[in-house]
């Protein structure tokens, strides 16, 4: 530990070099811009930007690069807040009670908040990976397909914290999405499923185009049927979060770290669902559940901060075991290989300088990124003064590109428009769309994970239940799903009750 | 809102039928487990089955007033009938106009449309949302954008 602790000291004085310094706000800037281009997420963003970075040094191209990651992070909450159009996917819980408080005067405390958030949470991270990354990440390494299915299905079960005022509909949304995620390739046998002959419909459905369509097209929708002249329509109250807003947000924050945390540490479990799992897990816990997707500044507070803590996290197999947890943790590591560096237990032998340079610039992007935003929240929120029209046709424009630049394909755009037709529709019948996006998204991981442990028990299913894991998480969900029942059958406070 | 979830429910009740006879096309079960139709299969019998409860729930239980402003008014129809037309004529003229000049058409028709804003505004920020947007994503940030016959 001591050891550790003068390794992180050598780095500092590596990332506080004015250059890397430099670096890093560079950094930071184009990730937040990035991450607010609607469809393009930290991965494409990433990958985008290599470029810039060729010319640099290893140390500084690897410190930008993590700063232009997590800057992306935020930069999606961005348009979320303000115009209910995620920037990525896991911006899409932002949305349904960051974009209420916007439309409340509140856009700049939700900001402020996500942003503070997001600083703990990327931090306490950075300190994870300092003290008990490699423990750890052998443990998370134990999760085979039994494991993962299981914590899927704790992901599905919580879809009834996304409920709102009758668990019919929510349940109706949320099979909706898995029929959606079965079109395109069956991921075991690799056969066609309802693609109707369609060439495009083999990948299935991108994320992108449906959670934009869903979110942003369909708010357009309901926005110019009315004849919105402005975003909000009330008067702004102060940019700065209120002393209840820190209090209401503070055991959010810490439950969003811990959960982002302990998810980035396992492969390939996605940015998607720690923002999913924190929200769900606060309005369980919240003594006003009827609050959240009408403006509860725990539905920002949580997510946000459990989006950024996963993403420092994600980092933590990648730097330890030489394993990418995520799209964007691959693209880090192609970087890596690119300057002559290779991720995994050998880097802190071969490199010590340069892995320790970046784990501390990750402290530093991180308050880096604090700082850089809460000033700007102010121009960011002034955005919502701009004529709806105007706002509209540029949020329409930044949309196509962001859908058509994933796989230069005009079908998307078509995926797009259809699902805003979706999300108008399911707005007017008080259908929850957040259930939707999380089981179009956890449907195919589980269906994988089932069927790959079903071959590897030739069709037992009691592998779910002999591995102790597996046991625990079917448990919780078992849980879940009992308590959700009976919940669903009592009288919900302050709401209509309806099954 | 009782006609709406009634309504509602039917066509989840169909769309369910459709998936249970495409996911009967597919195998349901191989000797190493379940094959792609399980999954469909037994998605389509709960969604058919949420259906009914739906639609029995509006003939039979409590239900909220439909809100007055549920159905729009014939401008509001038009209104988003304008962003629908928008929308399906950048997927038909996107490839071949190219992109810049597809969104200043698709920005201007718009603004004009549901803005109602000056001549000068209109110009400006259909430029801004074309060639503007043109120019940073694929000349800075080199993400191809069509370029249509015009090469623009």
């Amino acid at each position: 530990m001591l050891e550790s602790f003068q390794l992180l000291m050598g780095g500092f004085a590596t990332a506080l070099q004015p250059v890397n310094l430099l670096f890093a706000l560079i950094g930071c800037v184009l990730g937040t811009l990035i991450g607010v281009l609607p469809g393009v997420g930290p991965a494409a963003g990433t990958a985008i930007l290599i470029p810039v970075t060729v010319v640099l040094d290893p140390t500084g191209a690897i410190i930008m690069l993590a700063a232009i990651y997590y800057g992306a992070m935020y930069g999606g909450t961005i348009t979320s807040v303000l115009l209910n159009v995620p920037g990525e996917a896991a911006s899409v819980v932002t949305c349904l009670d960051g974009y209420q408080m916007a439309k409340q005067g509140r856009a700049g405390p939700a900001l402020a908040v996500a942003a503070i958030g997001s600083f703990i949470g990327g931090t306490v991270a950075t300190m994870g990976l300092v003290l008990i990354a490699l423990p750890l990440t052998r443990f998370a390494l134990k999760f085979g397909p039994p494991e993962f299915f299981a914590l899927m299905l704790v992901g599905l079960s919580l879809v009834t914290g996304l409920a709102g005022k009758s668990l019919v509909r929510a349940l109706m949304s949320a099979i909706l999405g898995l029929v959606i995620a079965q079109i395109g390739i069956d991921p075991v046998m690799g056969a066609p499923r309802f693609t109707f002959g369609r060439m495009e419909l083999l990948d299935g459905f991108g994320i992108v185009p449906v959670v934009m369509g869903l979110f942003g097209i369909g708010e357009i929708f309901l926005n110019v049927e009315r004849r919105a002249v402005q975003v909000f329509e009330t008067s702004m109250s102060s940019l700065i979060p209120t002393l209840k807003d820190m209090k209401d947000s503070a055991w959010p924050i810490i439950r969003g770290t811990f959960l982002g945390f302990f998810l980035g540490l396992i492969p390939g479990v996605g940015a998607v669902v720690p923002t999913f799992l924190s929200y769900s897990i606060e309005k369980r816990v919240s003594k006003t559940p009827e609050q959240f997707g009408k403006g509860a500044i725990e539905g920002v507070a949580s997510p946000e901060t459990a989006n950024n803590s996963y993403a420092n996290a994600a980092l933590i197999p990648l730097f330890t075991l030489g394993i990418p947890g995520s799209p964007t943790t691959a693209i880090l590591m192609g970087a890596f290989m690119m300057n002559g560096l290779i991720p995994g237990p050998s880097l802190f032998k071969d490199h010590a300088q340069f892995a320790w340079a970046v784990i501390a610039s990750l402290y530093i992007g991180n308050l880096i990124l604090v700082i850089l935003n809460l000033p700007f929240i102010p121009v960011w929120v002034a955005v919502l003064k701009t004529p709806y029209s105007i706002l509209m046709t540029l949020i329409l424009a930044f949309c196509v590109v962001g859908v058509y630049s994933l796989s230069s394909s005009v079908f998307d755009i078509g995926v797009m428009l259809g699902f805003g037709l979706v999300g108008y529709t399911f707005k007017k019948l008080d259908i929850p769309t957040a259930p939707l996006v999380l089981t179009m998204i956890l449907g195919p991981l589980m269906e994988r994970g089932l069927r790959q442990s079903l071959e590897m028990s030739r069709g037992d299913f009691s592998i779910f239940f002999v591995r102790p894991l597996s046991a625990v998480l079917v448990g919780i969900a078992a849980l879940v799903i009992i308590t959700s029942t009976f919940r669903a059958l009592a009288p919900v406070k302050g709401a209509d009750s309806q099954i | 809102m009782k006609r709406p979830y009634q309504v509602t429910g039917v066509v989840f009740l169909l769309l369910a039928a459709f998936i249970a006879y495409e996911a009967l096309k597919l195998r349901y079960y191989t000797h190493l487990g379940p094959g792609p139709g399980f999954f469909s299969w037994w998605l389509s019998l709960i969604l058919g089955g949420l259906a009914i409860v739906m639609i029995l729930q509006a003939m039979f239980g409590r239900s909220e007033a439909m809100p007055a402003d549920f159905f729009a008014d014939r401008i509001g129809y038009l209104r988003i009938g304008a962003v629908v037309l928008a929308l399906v004529a950048t997927i038909y003229l996107l490839e071949p106009l190219g992109f810049s000049l597809t969104m200043f058409a698709v920005c201007a028709f718009l603004l004009y449309a549901l803005g109602r804003q000056s001549f000068i505004l209109t110009v400006l920020v259909s430029l801004a949302s074309s060639f503007g947007t043109y120019y940073v994503f694929d000349r800075w940030l080199k993400v191809p954008l069509p370029r249509g016959v015009f090469g623009f």
